[in-house]
């Protein structure tokens, strides 16, 4: 192992050409993890909730849109939306605001099934309950439904939010300097340490990944615990 | 494959008509956008020192900004989406030593070659000596470049891998993953220059392309063309272009290589 290949580039691996230039590397790819992350929760905490309790055209039209945004590659997705958008309909998103759209809309249409199904799971018992104490439909999915039932479905958020984190890597394809990508362009320099930039790589991803996961299992904590 | 989905779905939707007389835009925003390779020595590649995109092609891109007398922002590219960024107007010009042909000039315009060269192979010492050899041969190619397309064309009996850029499929030749690596003779002699086990390969003796590089244009832009290409006669005329060139294939680089063609020469 060379490790000098990582520490002389260190630097760029994990802010890319920032202070000079954009931000990019490890920091980017964490910005825009995090993003996409929360992003995806409220698009798909709102579209679960739609799901329930809107009204059946709404909920059939919800469903396709779902259905849809789950089917297209992510890969395929960011393509489309950075090349063909500025020609459509002549506006221009920036790389970066590609990939965060992108990941959060299919994140989002993931997370709307879990949170669809984590509010089913509610015994009937509980909605008969609150409507018998005088609450509306959605107060009682507020205050009474909602918070059992959130907390039930974090694990599958911090599987999203991780899986999240790893497609950043797909913002190659629009050249958005993000870790994968930087390292790319410097193993491509260096040419013979492929095996010490990648597995440098991997440990960052690593490293991100568990931070995310145990910020996550921090918030399922119940307020005693904490 | 899916570049070329993308390209055809542009093409289809009109794509020039959104973006006339770029030439004013570019001057108001200050800013000329050009898309440069940054995995490709020496044509474009991330210093090493100053972390930003080098090369030949940057260097040329340096002059047509200062004439223009704006900035120079680069985007970086890779063979395969450097059409769609010109075309989605995410650049304003290639500068990736981006080849000239027949079917890119549907989509895009080219200025005069700057930079000319032909294809060939770098292969296993004494492994690959004429063409005939590459029947049956499994050989790499950089995705969405010339090289790629005339193997297939030409050569039906060789299996052609395709990679994302060229140290990548250099990696594979060492590998054994493939037999055989193709691009342009100026590029590969850079890359084995750079390589530490150089010895074991060699580039083979025969060239089967000539092949001419250029700025690459967004169609029907003539005033922009103009300019470009004024801009690359003068460098001719003034020395600089030699200077460029010397600087990248000079005798005092890793990869010396004679030039054999100038600016405004006959194509």
């Amino acid at each position: 192992m060379h490790s000098e290949v990582i520490t002389a580039n260190l630097d760029y691996l994990l802010l890319g050409s920032w202070p000079q230039g954009q931000l990019g590397g490890m920091a980017l790819t964490l910005l825009m993890g995090l993003a996409a992350a929360a992003l995806a929760s409220v698009l798909g905490i709102a579209a679960g909730v739609g799901l329930v309790m809107g009204r059946p055209a709404w909920r059939r039209l919800l469903g396709v849109a779902c259905g849809t945004l789950r089917a297209i590659p992510v890969v395929m997705l960011i393509f489309w939306c950075y090349f063909l958008l500025p020609v459509l309909f002549g506006v221009d998103v920036p790389g970066t605001l590609t990939v965060i759209a992108a990941l959060a809309l299919i994140g989002g249409a993931f997370l709307a099934q879990t949170v669809q199904a984590g509010i089913d799971a509610a015994p009937a018992g509980q909605w008969q309950a609150g409507l018998a104490l005088g609450f509306t439909r959605w107060q009682v999915l507020r205050w009474l439904i909602l918070p059992p039932a959130l907390r039930m479905m974090l694990p599958s958020f911090v599987n999203q939010w991780v899986s999240l984190l790893k497609d950043t890597s797909l913002a190659y394809v629009v050249g958005v300097a993000e870790l994968t990508f930087v390292a790319a362009q410097v193993n491509n320099r260096e040419q013979v340490y492929p095996l010490e930039v990648f597995a440098f790589i991997a440990l960052c991803y690593l490293l991100l990944c568990s931070l995310l996961a145990w910020a996550g299992r921090r918030l399922g904590r119940s307020p005693q615990q904490a | 494959m899916k570049s070329k989905l993308i390209l055809a779905l542009l093409l289809a939707a009109g794509a020039n008509s959104a973006f006339a007389d770029r030439i004013d835009d570019i001057k108001k925003d200050g800013v000329l956008r050009v898309a440069a390779f940054d995995s490709n020595p020496p044509f474009g590649f991330l210093d090493a020192q100053t972390r930003q995109i080098n090369g030949l092609d940057v260097d040329v891109a340096r002059h047509i900004a200062s004439k223009l007398g704006v900035k120079l922002e680069l985007v970086p590219t890779n063979p395969a989406n450097r059409i769609p960024l010109l075309v989605s107007g995410k650049a304003d010009l290639i500068a990736a030593n981006f080849t000239v042909t027949p079917d890119r000039a549907k989509q895009v315009d080219f200025s005069l070659p700057y930079f000319a060269s032909g294809q060939q192979f770098i292969a296993r010492k004494g492994s690959l000596q004429k063409p005939d050899q590459l029947a049956g041969l499994r050989v790499g190619a950089d995705k969405g470049t010339t090289q790629e397309i005339t193997l297939r064309d030409k050569y039906p009996a060789t299996k052609v891998v395709s990679y994302d850029d060229t140290p990548l499929a250099f990696a594979a030749l060492r590998n054994g993953n493939v037999n055989a690596i193709t691009q342009d003779g100026s590029k590969l002699a850079a890359l084995l220059a750079n390589a530490p086990d150089k010895d074991k390969f060699e580039i083979a003796p025969f060239t089967l392309t000539r092949e001419y590089q250029a700025i690459g244009l967004p169609k029907g832009e003539a005033r922009l063309q103009k300019l470009v290409n004024d801009v690359l006669l003068s460098l001719e005329k003034n020395g600089e272009a030699q200077k460029i060139y010397d600087r990248w294939f000079g005798p005092s680089t890793k990869a010396p290589l004679p030039r054999d063609f100038k600016i405004g020469d006959k194509v």
